[in-house]
């Protein structure tokens, strides 16, 4: 019987009830299908790498003999180690719009423990000594490739042929980069070649012989740090450029932050959800009980016992805890695996784990049991308190008051009579006001925060390549050279109008303890080609002396203007001895982390002869309304590209229009998750607002129904209504500016890596956007509530007492 | 002159299988300047009537107009400025607005009103002027149904209607609350309708209205009807 009572109840406030599900079911999906995606990709990543033994630390060096890794192998902590040749290529056959590359990495045939081993994944063997490669997956099927399509490429400035022999993957390109500035993998313009390494000694005859690239492995419980001070000094008499663990590698570290960041989100999401469906949920119960009293005293007179009382309402709770969960849970594990295939399209992991996990179904469960159960349990407690005799006679009539607000002669002045009846309510129940507000600012920071990701992803790419490296393309150099005789060259071509050499040095930065391995660009004085800026936007001269850090950067080494560093390089000219330089400044970089200085003040710091590793230039091409596809400039580049396509000193040549564009597909994808976070957003507060409207009209459905007896419409009736939610709206977007604004702070603190820095800034949209969004919701979730004004039963309600 | 005409006014509930006939055929007139007492036992049909007179509700057959205006086919717009501008109400619990004080209870209708009378010179009517600032929980169940006379008085209907508007009453009060209504109906010269059970108020009526089983047993004028003073129970 009472079952039938409850289902009626439920079915008599179905729109609150409903809205309650909603917030459950998608807590309950993001919830298992986060975990699951997650756990997935963490444990294909971890069977992936030891199945590959992939490394625990690298090492750059210029070249060593390969010899010496015998020597090496025997330095302590080092379980294996694997010497490589990883040389870059421009590939000719198949030709992209843009310029095409291969990463070269060489492979030891003989060696059987390998480490960071390649999967082959379909195809044959490799024979030493020949051309023949495995080709990374993404590329292969970029391009359509087949077994024993002939790749042509340029290595050391001779056009070369490569079969392809198969389709590989290994844990070291995961996510590959070829640059630093880039922020993902772009498969139409990068490969990964494997090859045998007799053969890549025959592609570059110069490191015949030789290795440039180490990878090794650490013996259980041994420490990098202790590792690398041993193995330093053996490395640096060959020019040891970088040596970094496991957590610096680019790939790993993406990989792994993908995979942090997906367990963080399955648990603060579902909680806000959770939470705000749970505080609904207690409301409406409350609510109920104290309607209910009457009957609640019949049943208790009846003989049913207090516990059957509270069972009877906690199954309200437990039965939307519990149909919430197991949707939410069951839709979740259904979106788990299209969720790991979607992440696994980013990185390239082999998929070993599909997961169809009842755990976190069951754990779901029970959370979203528990959560209800506490709500529950809160709500109708009082129910228990109440005696039979008590609980029939009618509660206590409302008292009415004025409130502290109204002192204030102005404002209560201001206020028309359904004003005052509103902010009179708010007073009447303080803790349904508190939690009308404290949900609305949750939703309203929600959707401020997901919103300037827009606005954060795009300050992210575009600020780099349109405020900073304002030049149109990039040549990158195989080897230094001197950059007078490269300059004329290059100005002397009709489509170049503008160069500029740049000098990309790898540094060690060290102050006290704190050391970072970075690149140090040397910009020549007053570049108008690549623009460094200090947080306002102002342009920043390159001192001559000095240098200027990114801010992270100069947060990780603990220094500000004024701290001296020790800058230890390959390209200084007398070796080990560090030199001290002072840092001038700091400026903020979102993508990378650089430091710089005045190119000549670089090299002379180097004790160097001058030099540049790369020419910024500028070439013809109108652009603006008339070309915004900016189409011939891309057509110069691309002749300045066929120019040096033979060229052994040229490795490649980048066009920076390319990469905005290409930026700019891949936000729009960005731009969906977006725009389904800010939905989530936008329940929450159509479900506050709803449930919220809902518990008022059942509450004062008397009051309401009195003024629609007066003449009053529906519309005017439900205003004393909508005053008091947009009262509370007011101060709550007020407050969610605010809260959103620590939100961003914390997620750009968590989010950030070296690779890139989140600005912890909301922008004037943003905000604009989220109040906007905010409000909107508020106002569909009023239309809703505003039917059920107009169906009340006027009649009805007015025959008996309350 | 006509100030309502109903004619041939059927209600039907449908309560699942059974349906209740709560009217089956009321014809009546009600002119302006009058009191009505429509008398009838429990369950006779009298707030169903009033009801529907009052455009809260809409009859299952038959006619009726205000002023020769229909309100039988009246959507829902139509009826609320109906109540609105012509109809003042008072109902046996008073159905104040328990957070608002007496004067603001009655500046609710007024603010909707076309040709509102003054507050206070209603308040000061009833006897409540010194009360103004009180919320009803500080009134005495006669006072809060002053303020609901006040109210309803305030948008100065044409017709006021009233369901057992002394039934949660002691007598004296009682009387109190029925002479404001007859003084309504002389002074401003509007119609009033008091429903009841009670067959001693209807001495006070112009017309008398009998109701029972959903239709009208006979309709009989008061000559010389009673000041509500001498009216007792
Ligand atoms: N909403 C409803 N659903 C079903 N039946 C109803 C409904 N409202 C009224 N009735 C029925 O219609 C009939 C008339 O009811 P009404 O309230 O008009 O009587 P009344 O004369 O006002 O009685 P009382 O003096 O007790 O107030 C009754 O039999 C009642 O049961
Ligand atoms: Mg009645």
């Amino acid at each position: 019987m009472l079952w039938k009572k409850m289902i009626r109840d439920i079915w008599g406030n179905k729109g609150s009830y409903l809205a309650c599900l909603v917030l459950v079911i998608i807590g309950l999906l993001i919830f298992t299908s986060f975990s699951i995606a997650g756990d997935n990709l963490s444990l294909s990543q971890e069977d992936f790498y030891r199945e590959q033994n992939f490394a625990h630390g690298f090492a750059e060096i210029t070249s060593m003999p390969y010899r010496e890794l015998e020597r090496l192998s025997e330095v302590e902590g080092i379980e294996q180690i694997s010497g490589r040749v990883k040389k870059q290529a421009r590939v000719t056959r198949p030709e992209g719009e843009v310029g095409v590359y291969l990463e070269l990495v060489s492979m030891d045939l003989e060696d059987p423990e390998r480490v960071n081993d390649v999967r082959l994944l379909e195809g044959s063997e490799l024979r030493a000594g020949e051309f023949e490669v495995w080709i990374d997956d993404q590329f292969f099927d970029t391009y359509r490739l087949e077994q024993g399509y002939r790749l042509e490429i340029i290595a050391g400035g001779r056009a070369r042929e490569l079969i392809v022999e198969g389709v590989a993957m290994s844990p070291e390109f995961t996510y590959p980069l070829r640059t630093e500035g880039e922020i993902y993998p772009n498969p139409e313009q990068y490969g990964i070649a494997f090859i045998s390494r007799d053969a890549m000694w025959s592609l570059f005859p110069e490191l015949q012989g030789r290795v440039n690239n180490v990878v090794f492995t650490l013996v259980h419980g041994a420490d990098f740090d202790q590792v690398k001070n041993r193995l330093e000094p053996e490395l640096e008499p060959y020019g040891l450029i970088n040596l970094y663990p496991r957590e610096d590698q680019t790939s790993h570290l993406i990989l792994s932050e993908e995979v942090a960041q997906l367990q963080r989100m399955s648990t603060v999401i579902p909680i806000m959800f959770l939470s705000v469906a749970g505080l609904i949920l207690y409301i409406m119960l409350k609510r109920l009980v104290e309607q209910q009293r009457g009957q609640i005293g019949i049943l208790k007179a009846f003989g049913y016992s207090n516990r059957e009382v509270t069972l009877h309402y906690l199954a309200y709770a437990l039965t939307v805890g519990f149909i919430g969960g197991l949707l939410g849970g069951l839709a979740g594990i259904y979106l788990a695996n299209p969720l790991t295939w979607l992440l696994l399209e980013f990185f390239h992991v082999p998929e070993t784990y599909e997961g169809f996990s009842l755990y976190y179904l069951l754990l779901g469960l029970i959370i979203s049991l528990a959560i209800f159960l506490v709500a529950g349990y809160q709500g109708c407690k009082y129910a228990l308190r109440l005696k039979p005799a008590e609980a029939m006679r009618p509660p206590a009539p409302i008292s009415g008051k004025k409130t502290v607000l109204e002192k204030i002669g102005l404002f209560s002045a201001m206020l028309t009579i359904q004003g005052k009846m509103a902010v009179r309510n708010l007073g009447r129940n303080r803790s349904r006001s508190a939690f009308l507000f404290l949900g609305m600012t949750l939703s309203c920071a929600v959707v401020i925060v997901t919103w300037s990701l827009n606005d954060i992803i795009d300050k992210l790419v575009f600020y780099q390549y349109e405020e900073v490296e304002v030049h149109d393309a990039r040549i990158t150099l195989t080897e230094p050279l001197s950059p007078d005789p490269v300059t004329i060259e290059l100005t002397g071509h009709d489509e170049v109008t503008m160069v500029e050499p740049l000098a990309e040095v790898p540094v060690k930065l060290s102050h006290a303890w704190r050391e970072e391995n970075v690149l140090v660009l040397g910009i020549p004085e007053g570049s108008s080609l690549y623009v460094i800026r200090d947080a306002a936007g102002r342009r920043v001269p390159t001192p001559e002396r000095g240098v200027i850090l990114s801010e992270r950067l100069a947060d990780k080494l603990h220094v500000s203007p004024g701290s001296t560093l020790e800058l230890e390089s390959p390209y200084l000219r007398n070796g080990e001895e560090p030199v001290l330089v002072d840092v001038c400044r700091v400026i903020p970089q979102y993508l990378g982390m650089n430091a710089y200085m005045e190119i000549t003040g670089l090299i002379d710091l180097l004790d160097q002869g001058s030099f540049a590793t790369s020419f910024m230039v500028n070439v013809d091409g109108t652009s603006g309304p008339d070309d915004p596809g900016g189409d011939s400039r891309t057509i110069s580049i691309a002749s300045l590209r066929d120019r040096y396509r033979e060229s052994e000193q040229v490795a490649a040549v980048d066009g920076l229009e390319e990469r905005v564009r290409e930026a700019r597909e891949l936000m729009e994808t960005f731009g969906v998750v977006i725009y389904i976070y800010v939905l989530f957003g936008m329940v929450m507060a159509f479900s506050i607002i709803y449930s919220s409207s809902f518990i008022i009209l059942s509450e004062r459905n008397r009051e309401l129904a009195s003024m629609k007896v007066l003449g009053m419409t529906s519309r005017e009736v439900f205003s004393v209504i909508t005053f008091e939610q947009w009262f509370i709206s007011v101060f709550a977007i007020l407050a969610g500016l605010p809260l959103a604004q620590m939100m961003m702070m914390a997620f750009a603190r968590e989010l950030s890596t070296d690779l890139y820095t989140l600005p912890a800034e909301l922008s004037a949209q943003a905000l604009l956007m989220g109040a906007i969004i905010t409000i909107a919701s508020i106002s569909i979730a009023q239309q809703f509530a505003l039917r059920k004004v107009r169906k009340l039963d006027l009649v009805e309600v007015l025959k008996t007492r309350e | 002159m006509e100030l309502i005409v109903a004619r041939n006014i059927h209600k039907r509930y449908q309560m699942g299988e059974v349906t209740v006939h709560a009217l089956r055929g009321v014809d009546f007139t009600l002119y302006d300047r009058e009191l009505v007492v429509v008398l009838g036992h429990s369950g006779s049909g009298k707030s169903t009537l009033v009801n529907i007179v009052g455009g809260m509700d809409l009859a299952s057959e038959g006619e009726l107009y205000f002023k020769d205006r229909p309100l039988h086919n009246a959507g829902e717009a139509e009826l609320t400025g109906y109540r609105r501008d012509q109809v003042g109400f008072i109902f046996q619990f008073y159905n104040l607005m328990p957070n608002l004080t007496a004067y603001e209870n009655v500046h609710l209708s007024v603010q909707i009103a076309k040709d509102p009378l003054d507050i206070d010179a209603l308040l000061e009517q009833v006897g409540l002027i010194d009360r103004r600032e009180h919320f009803p929980s500080q009134l005495s169940g006669g006072e809060q149904q002053r303020v609901a006379i006040a109210r309803a008085l305030a948008k100065n209907p044409q017709l006021l209607l009233c369901d057992e508007p002394t039934g949660s009453l002691d007598l004296p009060t009682g009387k109190q609350i029925l002479k404001l209504l007859r003084d309504f109906c002389d002074q401003y010269n509007k119609a009033v309708v008091i429903i009841t059970h009670n067959t001693n108020i209807s001495y006070m009526a112009d017309r008398v209205i009998y109701l029972k089983d959903g239709l009208v047993e006979e309709i009989k004028e008061n000559p010389e009807p009673l000041p509500p003073e001498k009216v007792s129970w």
